[in-house]
This record gives C-alpha cells, sequence and structure tokens, in this order.
C-alpha cells in the first residue's frame, strides 16, 4: 500500500479527485445522492390574472396559465397559454380642426379575444443546452405563428454562459372592417447573449437582439384626418407604414445581492433602435426585499423614452407623403411607470405573487424636453395576480 | 405531514435527525435506527473508547498488528484515497500532533521543537495493512478517525433513514449533515452556515434538497497568540494550523466527500484551495482569512429569469 505519488506534491487533477474520492466513499455502505441545491424542482404550473385599465380608454384582462417540468434531468418542456380580453373605446381619430392637433376618441366599443400558446422545449448535452419553442396567436384580425431554435452554452465553471438563438415570425394581418385584407408580414429574429457572474453575489448579463421583417404594419383601423383651412371636406388618410422594420434592442441586466440586507438590487438597461427612426431607451431599477423564507417585496421604477418615427405627423402635410401614421405610440413621449410586488412562499411549495403598477406616459417625460405635441398623457393601472405550485 | 425533530448527543456534540412524517411515533420509528448508527460508529472508531478498535489499533503501536472488518478496512481505503489525492496533506495520522497543542484558552503555541519531535510520528504511507489488520509501524504512532469518522456516521444515518421509509429528512452531526430528500411540496431545506466569527450567527442559508454539507472551519477549536489564530486543522508536514480560511462548506453527494474536500481545502490554503474546489465541481461557500466570501452556491440562483427569449 506504499504512495509513490502525493506526499509532498502536487494534488491530482480535479475531475479524478472527485472520482478518487467517491469511489472510495462508495465502498462503504452508505447513501450518495446527486447534490441538488435549491428546490427540487421538477415541475410548476401556476395561473395567472392580469388586468390593465387606461383611463377611460381600455381594459385588458388576461388569464394566463403556464406549467414547465423536467424530465430525465435533461428535458425541460415548458407551456403556457393565455387569453386577452380587450374591451373599451375604438382607435382614435387626430383633428385640428380648432387650428391645432387634437386626439379624438370615437365612441364606439371594440370587444376582442386573442388567445395565445407558446411550447418551448430544452435538451441539455452536458455544459450545452438546445432548445426550440413554437409560439402561436390568433385573433379575429391578426394571427402569428413563430418559431426559434436556441442554444445555451455554460463556460468557465459555469460563470459564463453564451447564449445564441435564431426566431422567425410569420403574421397575418387582417380587418374587421376590411375583409379583403389579408396581408402578410415575416421577421427573422437573431439574438446574442452573454451572461458573467462578476463576484459570487452579483452577475451581468447583457443580450443583443437584432430583428429584420418586411410586410404589412398599417394598422387597418388608423385614420389621420385633417381639416385644412382652405377646404370644406376634411382629408382623410389611412395609416401608411413603411413595408419594412430592422430593429436592433440591447438590453443589459445587474444583479447584486447584498448579504446583510438580505435584498437583490436589480438593475436593467435598454437601448431600443429602428430604422423607422425610434430611438428609444428604458432604464428600470428594482429592490427585493426578502423578509425571512416567506416574504418578498420588490419596488421597482421604470423610466422609458422615445423619439418619434420619421414618418409620424398627427396631421396630413401638404403634399401628402407616401408614408404617414398618426399613431401616437409613434411619437416622441416618455414614461415612468413604479411597480410593487410582494411575493409569498407558503408551504409545500405554493407562491403567491401580486403586482400593482402604474402608467404614466407623457411627451413632457421626453428625455430632453420636446416630445411630440398630439402626445395625449396615457395614465393606466395594471394589476396581477399569479398562484404557483412547484412539485 | 409535519417535521419532527430528534436532538441527541454523540460525539461530543449536541446532534439532531428531522424527519416529516404523518405523525411523531412514524417520525421516531426512522429516526431511532439512525441514531443507533451513529452510537454504533461512535462506539466502534472513538480514540476516547479504550475497547474502540483505533484505541485497540493505537496500543498497538510498534507491536503486533490488529485484526480489522471489512468496514474499518474501507474506512481506512478513503483514508488513504484522501491522502493521496490531497498531496500527503490530509493525514489520519496526524492526531499525534494533539500532544504538542492546547486548544485551551490563554494556552501557547507550540515550540518548534515540540512539533519537530511529533512529526516523525505521523506518515500514513508508513502504516502496514491489509484487507485484514493494520499495523502501526512505530511506538507513539496513532490513527484518528476524526477527519472522516463523524462524516461517515451522517452518510451512515441517512442510509438508515432511508431503510427505514425516510422520504423527506436530514441528519446533522455537529453542523455537518444530509439530506434525504426536499421538503414536501418540493421547497429546499435551508441550510445555515455558522459566521466563523459570531457563535449562533448564520452567515449564509444555503438552499439544498439533496445531498451532504460539510464544514471546515478555524473556529472549532483554536488558540489566539499575539493576534494570530491557531485552529485545529493542523498540517502534518509542518504540524503548524492551516491557514487561509476562516471556513469552507462543501456541498457533495456524501458527507464522506464534502467534509474531505472542505477539510483539504482547508489544509492547502486559500489560492491552492479554491482552484482545489473549483476543479472538483462541487457547489461551496468559503469564508476567507480577510473576511472575504466566496460564493459558489448562490451566485446562480441570481440568475434573472426569462431572458434570452428568441422570437
Amino acid at each position: 500500500m506504499a504512495a509513490t505519488d502525493g506526499e509532498g506534491g502536487s494534488p491530482r487533477r480535479g475531475g479524478a479527485a472527485l472520482a478518487a474520492l467517491t469511489q472510495a466513499a462508495l465502498a462503504l455502505p452508505i447513501l450518495a445522492v446527486a447534490a441538488k441545491a435549491g428546490a427540487a424542482q421538477v415541475g410548476e404550473i401556476g395561473i395567472a390574472v392580469l388586468g390593465y385599465k387606461e383611463r377611460g380608454l381600455m381594459k385588458v384582462t388576461e388569464p394566463i396559465l403556464w406549467a414547465n417540468a423536467q424530465f430525465a434531468d435533461v428535458w425541460e418542456v415548458q407551456a403556457s397559454a393565455a387569453v386577452d380580453i380587450v374591451t373599451g373605446a375604438s382607435p382614435e381619430l387626430i383633428s385640428n380642426q380648432s387650428g391645432r392637433a387634437v386626439q379624438a376618441v370615437t365612441g364606439a366599443s371594440i370587444n376582442d379575444r386573442r388567445t395565445t400558446g407558446d411550447l418551448h422545449v430544452t435538451r441539455h448535452f452536458g455544459d450545452f443546452g438546445l432548445s426550440g419553442s413554437y409560439t402561436e396567436s390568433n385573433e379575429e384580425d391578426y394571427h402569428s405563428r413563430a418559431y426559434g431554435v436556441e442554444g445555451r452554452w455554460d463556460l468557465n465553471q459555469k460563470l459564463t454562459t453564451i447564449a445564441a438563438g435564431y426566431g422567425h415570425s410569420n403574421d397575418r394581418v387582417g380587418s374587421s372592417v376590411d375583409a379583403t385584407l389579408d396581408a402578410p408580414r415575416r421577421t427573422n429574429e437573431y439574438m446574442l447573449g452573454v451572461t458573467q457572474i462578476l463576484t459570487p453575489l452579483s452577475l451581468v448579463q447583457s443580450t443583443l437582439t437584432a430583428s429584420r421583417g418586411h410586410g404589412w404594419y398599417n394598422d387597418p383601423y388608423k385614420l389621420t384626418l385633417t381639416f385644412y383651412p382652405d377646404q370644406v371636406i376634411p382629408t382623410l388618410l389611412s395609416d401608411r407604414r413603411p413595408d419594412h422594420r430592422d430593429t436592433i434592442a440591447w438590453l443589459t441586466r445587474y444583479r447584486r445581492h447584498f448579504t446583510e440586507a438580505n435584498g437583490t438590487l436589480q438593475a436593467d438597461y435598454r437601448y431600443f433602435r429602428d430604422d423607422w427612426g425610434i430611438r428609444a431607451h428604458t432604464l428600470e431599477l428594482a429592490w427585493q426585499q426578502d423578509f425571512g423564507e416567506r416574504w418578498s417585496v420588490r419596488p421597482a421604477l421604470r423610466y422609458y423614452t422615445q423619439s418619434a418615427a420619421d414618418f409620424y405627423a398627427p396631421v396630413i402635410p401638404r403634399p401628402q407623403p407616401a408614408v404617414l401614421s398618426s399613431d401616437q405610440r409613434l411619437g416622441a413621449f416618455g414614461g415612468l411607470s413604479p411597480s410593487l410586488r410582494v411575493t409569498m412562499r407558503l408551504q409545500g411549495g405554493l407562491v403567491l405573487e401580486g403586482t400593482a403598477g402604474y402608467v404614466h406616459d407623457a411627451r413632457s417625460l421626453h428625455l430632453g424636453g420636446g416630445g411630440s405635441e398630439a402626445f395625449t398623457t396615457l395614465r393606466a393601472v395594471y394589476g396581477l395576480v399569479s398562484v404557483s405550485h412547484t412539485f | 405531514m409535519s417535521l419532527h425533530r430528534f436532538a441527541f448527543r454523540a460525539m461530543a456534540a449536541v446532534n439532531e435527525v428531522q424527519v416529516h412524517a404523518q405523525d411523531r411515533d412514524a417520525a421516531a420509528a426512522m429516526a431511532t435506527p439512525a441514531i443507533a448508527e451513529v452510537r454504533r460508529i461512535e462506539a466502534k472508531y472513538s480514540r476516547y473508547r479504550k475497547e474502540s478498535i483505533v484505541s485497540r489499533i493505537n496500543a498497538q503501536a510498534g507491536g503486533a498488528a490488529v485484526a480489522i472488518d471489512d468496514e474499518t478496512a474501507r474506512l481506512l481505503d478513503f483514508a488513504d484515497t484522501c491522502w493521496r489525492q490531497s498531496g500527503g496533506r490530509f493525514d489520519a495520522t496526524s492526531g499525534v500532533l494533539r500532544r504538542a497543542w492546547r486548544f485551551d484558552p490563554g494556552a501557547e503555541a507550540p515550540s518548534q521543537a515540540a512539533l519537530d519531535a511529533l512529526l516523525p510520528l505521523i506518515g500514513w504511507d508508513r502504516i502496514e495493512r491489509t484487507r485484514e489488520a493494520v499495523r502501526l509501524p512505530a511506538a507513539g504512532m496513532e490513527l484518528d478517525f476524526g477527519g472522516f469518522g463523524k462524516e461517515y456516521a451522517v452518510d451512515r444515518a441517512a442510509w438508515m433513514l432511508r431503510e427505514a421509509g425516510a422520504k423527506s429528512a436530514l441528519v446533522s452531526l455537529a453542523g455537518d449533515l444530509a439530506i434525504l430528500g426536499a421538503q414536501p411540496g418540493g421547497a429546499p431545506w435551508r441550510v445555515g452556515i455558522r459566521h466563523p466569527r459570531m457563535e449562533e450567527v448564520a452567515i449564509a442559508t444555503l438552499p439544498a434538497s439533496s445531498g451532504a454539507i460539510a464544514t471546515s472551519g478555524d473556529y472549532e477549536r483554536y488558540i489566539e497568540v499575539g493576534g494570530v489564530r491557531h485552529c485545529h486543522v493542523l498540517d502534518p508536514r509542518t504540524g503548524r494550523s492551516a491557514r487561509g480560511f476562516r471556513s469552507v462548506t462543501v456541498h457533495a453527494p456524501s458527507c464522506l466527500v464534502a467534509g474531505s474536500a472542505s477539510t483539504i481545502a482547508m489544509l492547502m490554503g486559500r489560492e491552492a484551495g479554491l482552484e482545489w474546489l473549483d476543479r472538483l465541481g462541487l457547489a461551496h461557500f468559503c469564508v476567507l482569512e480577510d473576511g472575504a466570501i466566496v460564493d459558489r452556491f448562490e451566485a446562480r440562483s441570481l440568475q434573472p429569469a426569462g431572458e434570452h427569449g428568441t422570437a
């Protein structure tokens, strides 16, 4: 039993060392099981109801059902389904009869229903994970089918994760006011991301997403109405947007856990630009405070600002341009959105979560001032309640 | 189902078995054999008990070989593996250093001469052993199961709990523990890691639903001389205390593996120890000499959910 290796020398390589220790331990009549940190989560099922109300405009309720499960440690399946019920007033018109642009909302009510579902399957091969996804969304005047593939690779003792993905969506746009409308829209999306654990208690994640789409982008319900002083009959122009759109979004997230305070700082910044002329910045700061095992509270504040699309105009200029939209979501504005989330974890893997938030979008909140004059301030409240169960 | 806890004294410590069961009686039926197994191992391997196999081997140092059973032979094989994998730092014959070290308040660190006199009595590779017998070649040499006996007892207790039908249980011997299945509903057990400088204070809480967690620290037995802490984790090559870590906690499939991995890391010191732990690929949590924390448990759980989505 004399040893020729070992003493005074350098220890053997780690993988071999673990194998040797484990083998020697297992020679004894002991129990050895895979060391699993965290919950022994093999599955989760949950339901959520989202309520959204814009002052006098629109109400959305969205029951969402989701589930995920793991099989044999290497397969992961996630699925979700949602139904949106949109009720409220129909899209707006713009008038400048009084000499300045005024937003007007027609009184006609709409009642629309959207159903969506998605399926996500992942297969893990050691440090590499490959997943495929399919998403379908249907409403009376809009159908979307999308699929995606994504690879994830853990490097550097899992301190670094690299992800790359491709997605394609195939949409068809129709209209309840124009039965002949059946226009396609296709989008390709490319994603590259990296997650780096910086210190044991902090990490940063950066994801770059580019998309390239072409097809029908016009809103069939949106009209721009302009009264020229020299005309008796107002000029009405339907929404006309470019037939292609390229976008780039860069999202960076930072997480840092403070052991003493038992809380986590969450900071997200997103930059977005497209070839319609929109440049947008989103900054969100949140603090998740844990109180013992059971309660967490997460206050958050999000700031958003965007510049207007090149073809955005609340009134029809003369001469009429080839592309024009008065959709105020394409205008220049900014928004502040505070929210509060409370999480309660109960015995037996039951998690209750409630989120309440307020949205305030206004031209005055545009970064550096100078928001679109015709932008009508939007105030909305939303609430999300969910129940989930892990097993 | 409710949680039932059974505290018991063994191996000079307060220990505990926790079991989820229908009622107290059912829980006791599962915990009792596990506790009995811990006591059996203590009686068999404690160097404080004259009749233990370890005491008999030590009493025969320099003399005759002592017959051993299969269980003991396998434990000595495990000690041999630890010695090889640690480059000789983990040595089951290093217990003789206790003759020079006194970890009582006000005690002094031993002189180099006192340590030098003991070092020739240390040497795992000099032990003569077969499957049936073991012999310490020189009078004064000692075999000590302190580095893996308790860990073995934890693993055996977990085995007994499972044999008794426990689906969700935890056994903890002086803070080294094994976990048998998540809590009902899938919630993990929350394992508190003791603050190395504050008693009764947890420096971290680690979630675990299976496997074993063991900690080596410089706080169990130590003396401070001139502001320098000398702990009971001793390097067999110098006779001096390990330096670099206040504590090392490792999560592994068995407590024997977790305990030896953490002790070897302590003995290697900060740089080599962290590298060793990283290479092992086991989840670990370390408090370094300067109080800094290296957490290879928690960081992954910070990961934002639902990111990197396509389409």
